[in-house]
């Protein structure tokens, strides 16, 4: 998905880093291994083995074999697949379901009617229009089944939607074999309107080629494209060639093996991508090339970057976001095991294909000017190269549980962007402010009780709320879950999650249970109402109060500080109907402090205390660890005017653009 | 020329102060009840202290969403306190510029009389500048969707960018140029004591037209003063600490006042510059055809030569 889905559209942010390991070149072991590789695709027959040698890291259900002719003048490629899939279901099929993403880009299609839908004022144009033509489809074996293709619509029954077909064998294929289908198709790319298409001379090929379902907890998962809605493979092999103009720079997934020049002007790239689920590639005469390296626990990653000429002051931010995040999360989650990853940057007005990760790629977001204090071209590459784990090798659906995905990105990144650039990583501009987790609760504030968190991302009430929950909420209910379990906890949890379950398609109890597994706690309480309900937290402090004990006597004595005896009451509210244990902070004008701890189960609290000082202020969660509460303003009550500072600085500014606004009003007269 | 009329902004600096005490109180009376709201959740809440020891967005914007600050509601306040000074300035521009003219410190009835004898006048004025105004907004609106058109579909990818920069350069040099043109016909009605609106932009049209590079050169030195002040206000703003709201303050007001001295200054200069060409204009021989269509009937024929030529 687009690096931060918020409101109505897609939309796309700390120095001073350490950065480790940071290696020159890739090493020879690199070299050693892409000779082999070669040999292996040149002898190897259109299979999903393994290609490489060692054990594959995935379970390789599909291997596509693709080669492709793009036309840069038309925008129109032309490719012949073969994908052999290896049935590991355990059961015979004779259905196989394709998605065909292309063809969403067609004004009647599902993808665009919600599209509409959340957003009234959009206006079609043509020149968004895509589609992807099937030309033959051939079954090794069986032969020519063209005809038995048949468009469906699982999740809608929109007749209309052309962005999955399921074709039926005349016999099936049973467990353990594997059967080899042979397409012939034709794409037609329209302007970038999502992810996918060309901008003037750049193109981003995205969604490109037709792709199987995935056979997941007993039946074929295949829905159809959505407006919010990503994607959802098999791990297998991916053997591209593509031929293009040669003045074409060209990125792709995987790892480029060879390119020769054609008679005709054209070249021909060879990709070859192991254990991955998809494959993207770009082309543009005018990407000015920067390329390094890191150096992981798993050896040397090349990293190569393709940026716009007007975007060159950019490359060094995107470099040190990159390889600062490829540090942490070696450090922290485990290695990232291929050999290279690819940074597109998109040009000006390509930006519907900025902030969106493809295994070994993804496209990074700036502007010809970004101040330094803005860090959106560090936010943006921190989130998609995070997705090389939360996508790319934990492969959660992001059709049904965008949150895993997503959401568990959103938390990594608040973490990483945190601790490379400090507790205002976002921005820190002009006098103003912003820390990572609060941008996520920001989000999560705008649709607190909309949706659960828990939800196909096609049924959200709508684009922003989807945004909202499977970002925001997502980031800040786990934020909150590091209060209960502890930090290192969480950390060790996620560790263990991804060791667990990368190169698998786990499910959100997968991810649920292994943190209680880690934690050693029963969490059904908090999951109950932070992933699968709706409701909202919210404590405040509504009463504090110190009364002498001696109050009905008419001549009691002159108040004195240390001698006088109170009387003293603390009223905690929950406001919400999220029950959260939480500890409640009294202090004491002696310098005393008290810390209760209340389970929140009533609906308040009251505490009372008979002492020689009086109470001072009050604070619920005052560790300010429960970020899933709504409102931080009421969590707490001092009994002396602190915000007076505050109430000053708002009304002096408020002042100022009052009067400025006058006077620029006056300057008609 | 620009030292005379600082000098003359100077010795009549009690119509800078009224202005900015008018300007001050107005956006005060919109300022309380928002400090008043914000006291409501603010004052005793803990997490005040993420807008004083900084300034967090996040919590600003938390504040201000609380539905019993209701911050954004209260923006139409600011509206309406600027519109009254709007009205205010009219209604005071006819006895500030009598007084530059007249380079005198006018008793207040005498003052006040000058206020109210051109407020109607300044009124229609303000008509007559909307709707000048219109189809350069209307231009503006055009180079807006074009370059938005060109930064879709260009060859040049940068190319929207910079036509749009462009047309606002020149939007904002036309904006200039237009108020010019109508401080001129407010110098010209209250010097030659015009009645007419239509005529007094007329005749401004033809001094402003002939003598467009010394007066535009005064109005240009004296609006970049402006914005060079605002610069550096937002400059040396940024580099106080935080806490230091008292100086924010005080910076930001000396700012404001400037802000209005710069353009009471452009007032006088305009003044002066048509007092000296009247003068020069007396000096020459009358034409013969002028005394029955007085100055509205200068053409460049008629017309003396600049004052600052």
């Amino acid at each position: 998905m687009p690096w931060r889905a918020t409101g109505s559209t897609f939309a796309g942010a700390p120095i001073g880093c350490k950065l480790r390991h940071l290696v020159p070149n890739a090493n020879m072991g690199k070299f050693a291994l892409l000779v082999l590789a070669v040999f292996a695709v040149g002898l190897a027959p259109a299979t999903a083995q393994t290609t490489s040698p060692g054990k594959p890291l995935s379970e390789r259900v599909v291997g596509y074999q693709i080669d492709a002719r793009f036309d840069a003048q038309k925008f129109v490629l032309k490719g012949s697949e073969t994908l052999t899939y290896r049935n590991l279901t355990g059961q015979p099929l004779d259905t196989f379901p394709f998605h065909l993403y292309l063809n969403a880009f067609q004004p009647t299609s599902t993808f665009m009617r919600e599209v509409r839908r959340d957003s009234s004022d959009f206006e079609w144009k043509d020149k968004y229009a895509a589609s992807i033509k099937i030309e033959s489809l051939e079954v090794v074996g069986i032969g020519d089944l063209t005809s038995q293709m048949r468009f469906i619509a699982p999740d809608d029954g929109n007749p209309d939607d052309r962005t999955v077909f399921e074709v039926k064998l005349p016999h099936t294929i049973p467990p353990g074999e594997s059967v080899e289908f042979k397409i012939a198709f034709v794409d037609y790319f329209g302007e970038v309107f999502a992810r996918t298409g060309y901008k003037r001379d750049f193109i981003m090929g995205a969604q490109w080629f037709p792709k199987a379902g995935v056979w997941w907890h007993g039946k074929w998962n295949c829905h159809q494209f959505h407006s919010s809605t990503e994607f959802f493979a098999d791990f297998g092999t991916f053997d591209v060639r593509l031929t293009l103009p040669q003045n074409e720079i060209v990125g792709a997934s995987g790892e480029e093996l060879s390119s020769v020049n054609n008679a005709d002007g054209t070249k021909t790239l060879t990709f070859h991508g192991e254990d991955i689920h998809d494959f993207a590639w770009t082309a543009q005469p005018g990407y000015r090339v920067v390329e390094d390296s890191f150096t992981g626990s798993m050896g040397a990653v090349k990293i190569r970057m393709l940026m716009q000429p007007g975007h060159m002051n950019s490359a060094p931010r995107y470099m040190q976001a990159l390889k600062g995040t490829m540090d942490l999360f070696d450090r922290w989650y485990g290695p990232y095991p291929y050999k290279q990853i690819t940074v597109v940057d998109p040009p000006h007005g390509g930006d519907r294909a900025a902030g969106m990760e493809y295994p070994q790629l993804f496209t990074a977001e700036t502007a010809w000017y970004v101040p330094k204090g803005l860090r959106l071209p560090e936010d943006v590459v921190e989130h998609e190269f995070a997705h090389q784990y939360w996508y790319g090798m934990v492969a959660t659906n992001e059709f049904e549980e965008a949150w895993l995905d997503e959401g568990i990105n959103s938390y990594t990144e608040g973490k990483i962007m945190t601790k490379l650039y400090g507790p205002h990583a976002f921005a820190d501009l002009a006098g103003g402010t912003i820390g990572m987790h609060d941008l996520e609760r920001y989000q999560y504030r705008g649709a607190a009780d909309k949706d659960p968190m828990a939800k196909a991302a096609y049924n959200y009430m709508s684009f922003g709320s989807y945004g909202d929950i499977t970002y925001g909420k997502t980031a800040t209910v786990l934020t909150t879950l590091e209060k209960i379990v502890g930090e290192e906890t969480m950390q060790r949890a996620l560790r263990t999650y991804f060791e667990r379950y990368r190169f698998k398609h786990p499910t959100g109890e997968d991810f649920l249970k292994t943190v209680e597994e880690v934690s050693g706690q029963n969490l059904r309480w908090y999951y109950d109402q932070a992933v699968f309900g709706t409701k909202v937290l919210d404590y405040e402090i509504s009463r504090v109060r110190s009364d002498r004990v001696d109050w009905y006597q008419k001549n009691s004595a002159k108040e004195e500080k240390g001698k006088t005896v109170y009387r003293s009451e603390v009223l905690a509210h929950r406001k919400g109907d999220f029950i959260f244990p939480v500890d409640v902070l009294i202090k004491f004008d002696d310098g005393g402090q008290v810390r209760e701890h209340w389970d929140g189960q009533d609906r308040w609290v009251r505490y009372t205390y008979q002492k020689k000082a009086k109470v001072i202020s009050a604070e619920v969660d005052p560790e300010h660890a429960v970020w899933l509460d709504k409102d931080f303003f009421n969590n707490s009550y001092a009994q002396e005017d602190i915000g007076k500072g505050a109430r000053s600085k708002l009304m002096t500014y408020w002042l100022f653009f009052t009067q400025l606004l006058a006077q620029c009003l006056a300057w008609l007269v | 020329m620009i030292r005379r009329g600082a000098k003359l902004v100077w010795r009549h600096q009690r119509v800078l102060w009224w202005m900015f005490v008018a300007n001050f109180a107005l956006a005060l009376f919109s300022a309380l009840p928002m400090a008043s709201r914000v006291s409501k959740v603010a004052d005793h809440s803990l997490q005040s202290h993420r807008l004083i020891e900084g300034f967090d967005l996040a919590a600003f914007v938390e504040l201000a969403s609380n539905p019993d600050v209701g911050f954004w509601s209260k923006t139409a306040d600011s509206l309406w306190y600027s519109l009254i000074f709007f009205a205010f300035a009219m209604f005071l521009c006819g006895g500030i510029l009598e007084t530059y003219r007249t380079d005198r410190k006018l008793p207040t009835a005498e003052f006040f009389h000058a206020c109210g004898m051109y407020f109607w006048r300044w009124l229609r004025l303000c008509v007559f500048l909307l709707i000048v105004l219109a189809p350069v907004f209307l231009f503006a609106s055009g180079v807006y969707q074009w370059s938005d058109k060109l930064a879709e579909d260009a060859g040049p990818e940068m190319l929207g960018f910079w036509v749009e920069v462009a047309g606002m350069l020149l939007v904002l040099l036309l904006l200039m140029a237009i108020r010019l043109w109508f401080d001129m016909a407010q110098v010209y009605a209250v010097a030659e004591n015009e009645r007419s609106m239509r005529r007094s932009l007329i005749s401004a049209f033809r001094l402003t037209r002939q003598n467009l590079g010394s007066l535009f050169w005064i109005y240009f030195r004296i609006s970049a003063l402006a914005w060079i002040g605002l610069s550096a206000t937002w400059w040396m703003w940024l580099h106080l600490p935080f806490q230091r709201t008292g100086t924010t303050f005080f910076l930001f007001e000396v700012l404001l006042a400037f802000w209005l001295g710069t353009r009471l200054w452009q007032r006088a200069n305009e003044t002066l510059w048509y007092e000296r060409y009247a003068e020069m204009r007396i000096s020459e021989p009358a034409p013969v055809e002028a005394t029955a269509a007085g100055p509205a009937a200068l053409t460049p024929e008629t017309s003396p030569a600049s004052p600052l030529q």
